[in-house]
């Protein structure tokens, strides 16, 4: 079929070719984590939904040692952090590095056998978990023996992958995407290996465990997200983000002002106070690399929010960002000491922690995989309903899920600082928000379910193919023999 | 002070320095200088020039002043679902 096309523009064959050689290049391992991602998705899901049911009730499904809530809660958080919400990661930063360096990606399958690492660390951990084997730090409960060189091993193999692709780099200019996601894959082994040292004991031991937990929110999760955010936002809109400036300031302040943050986690603990106030101070100037990514993700929006019904991609990614700037704000506020009186040790740092992990980095991944999948597997999503069903079912409840928590949470706070109630009573007036939380959690894992098996249907093809040639099959242009573009062929 | 602060406090440090001696490094390779054309390096010339439904008339009649003539979109250009089973653009 020809189309008749509009004013050609200088350089246009060779730019749609770097990109189909791109996307080309880092097919079989964006697929392979995706899948996997998906699957340890479908996991976390179901232990999450089993660990927050035995918050309200306690002797429910004791009789086995592995279902227990000591077991259970830590195999929902590190398969979330390390086996979706990584894995993920893993792929889009495999997708958009070759992109954004206009060249093909090097050694994918180096980057394969990092992903299969990846996952038989997962394996190993998240067993070990349930079999009773943990090394009780919080965010990193995977034995440092037999599950976490893994994950250093194969993180380092697909970081050397994009590594030696930015190095073979087409382009001069790197974008600020650039920027954040192979920041993180230079701060991520670092982080990992001083939390995980084993020589800590006692307090120096919480001091790590936090400088690594905060910092892998923040320095891994948050930098390959807003990397991503960065990229889909503008390319969606057609529209260069608002001031490029600002995203580099915004880069550059959390490159400076994030690692000191953790230490606002042990407020009260027997640590040093200059240590405390050290990471308030830093927790309170990360204010300039928030607002800046606020403001330029809202002005670069403006006038056009209503792509927002036309564009998933755009709707995840965009709600994603806006929660990016809720849970930063709120993590400020929780950071000074008056709050966090009230918050520590309650429901609400649960709900914060939602927020950061699902509303911000869970979104944007969810946004980033509807726009990099037709584009790996040459075709559309199967279904516009399936991709409505799982948008309101996840929102509707990481909405539910914070909204309960983060009032019975100040609620709990507030009766533990009150002598005169008894502790019974704190726990008690938090019931009614975590049976919300375990309604909120269901409908979660129903969203999930929906996505799962549009992915699946997506990569198995099982629907028909679409009368018009979609997007992705759009030729190249043809040249006439005087090098004059002429018209575009479409398959 | 115990062991790990200092480990911490270094740790802590030695990412600033990083950071700073990326950012020089940025500097000399001249990564900040004409950042309005470095914002546009992730488009080419097509994505400029799709046409996309939600913008309004005059936001269109700009693009194609500064792009040329506008494309309809293919399918699943946005991420959407195929949705002609539903009777919906989406």
């Amino acid at each position: 079929m020809t189309v008749t096309r509009g004013r050609p523009l200088r350089g246009e064959p060779e730019e749609l070719d770097i990109r189909l050689r791109a996307d080309a290049s880092s097919r079989r391992p964006v697929l392979l984590a995706f899948g996997s991602a998906i699957v340890w998705l479908l996991i976390g899901s179901a232990f999450g939904d089993v660990a927050s049911l035995k918050m309200h009730l306690p002797d429910w499904a004791n009789d086995a040692a592995w279902l227990t809530f000591g077991r259970i809660r830590p195999a929902h958080l590190n398969t979330m952090i390390y086996g979706w919400a990584s894995l993920a990661m893993l792929g889009v930063s495999l997708w958009m590095i070759p992109r954004l360096v206009h060249t093909e990606l090097r050694f994918g399958r180096l980057a394969e056998v990092g992903i299969v690492l990846w996952n038989i660390g997962l394996v190993l951990g998240i067993a070990g978990l349930l079999s009773g084997r943990s090394d009780g730090l919080e965010w990193l409960e995977m034995r440092r023996t037999f599950a976490d060189p893994w994950f250093v091993v194969g993180g380092a193999l697909v970081g050397l992958t994009l590594l030696v692709t930015l190095m073979l780099r087409e382009v001069g200019h790197l974008y600020v995407s650039v920027w954040y996601i192979m920041a993180s894959y230079l701060w991520f082994p670092v982080i990992f290996i001083v939390g995980n040292w084993p020589t800590w004991r006692g307090v120096e031991s919480a001091a790590t465990n936090w400088f690594y937990a905060h910092n892998a929110l923040g320095l891994w999760l948050t930098a390959i997200n807003l990397g991503a955010a960065y990229y889909f936002i503008p390319k969606v809109l057609g529209r260069p983000i608002h001031s490029y400036q600002l995203s580099l300031l915004g880069f550059w302040a959390l490159a400076f002002f994030y690692a000191l943050n953790g230490m606002h986690h042990l407020i009260g603990g027997p640590v040093p106070e200059w240590m405390i106030t050290t990471s308030i101070v830093a927790s309170v100037l990360m204010v300039i690399p928030v607002l800046a990514v606020a403001v330029n993700h809202h002005m670069t929006m403006i006038g056009r929010f209503g792509a927002l019904r036309y564009s998933p991609t755009l709707r995840f990614v965009v709600l994603g960002a806006i929660a990016y700037t809720a849970v930063s704000l709120q993590g400020m506020l929780t950071a000074l000491r008056e709050v966090n009186r009230i918050t520590h040790f309650t429901q609400w740092t649960i709900a914060h922690s939602h927020v950061g992990v699902y509303a911000f980095v869970t979104f944007v991944l969810f946004g980033s995989m509807y726009y990099i999948m037709p584009r790996l597997v040459r075709r559309e999503w199967p279904s516009a309903r399936l991709i409505r069903w799982h948008f309101w079912l996840v929102l509707s409840g990481i909405a539910i899920y914070v909204i309960s928590l983060t009032i019975v949470g100040v609620m709990q706070g507030l009766a533990l600082l009150d002598p005169q109630t008894p502790f019974r009573r704190a726990v008690e007036v938090t019931i009614p928000g975590l049976w919300v939380r375990s309604f909120a959690g269901l409908l979660l894992t129903a969203g999930h379910l929906v996505f799962a098996t549009h992915y699946w249907m997506m990569t198995r093809g099982t629907r028909r193919a679409p009368e018009s040639p979609p997007f992705h099959e759009v030729r190249p242009i043809l040249y006439a023999p005087a090098g004059e573009i002429v018209e575009e062929v479409a398959r | 002070m115990f062991p790990s602060s200092l480990v911490v406090v270094l740790t802590g440090l030695g990412f600033g320095l990083l950071a700073l001696a990326a950012f020089a490094w940025g500097w000399r390779r001249g990564q900040y200088r004409d950042l309005s054309a470095q914002a546009r390096v992730i488009f080419d010339a097509r994505d400029m020039r799709l046409d996309r439904p939600w913008e309004t008339a005059q936001q269109r009649a700009e693009r194609a002043r500064e792009f040329g003539a506008l494309e309809p979109a293919p399918p699943g250009e946005w991420g959407e679902g195929r949705s002609s089973d539903e009777g919906s653009a989406r």
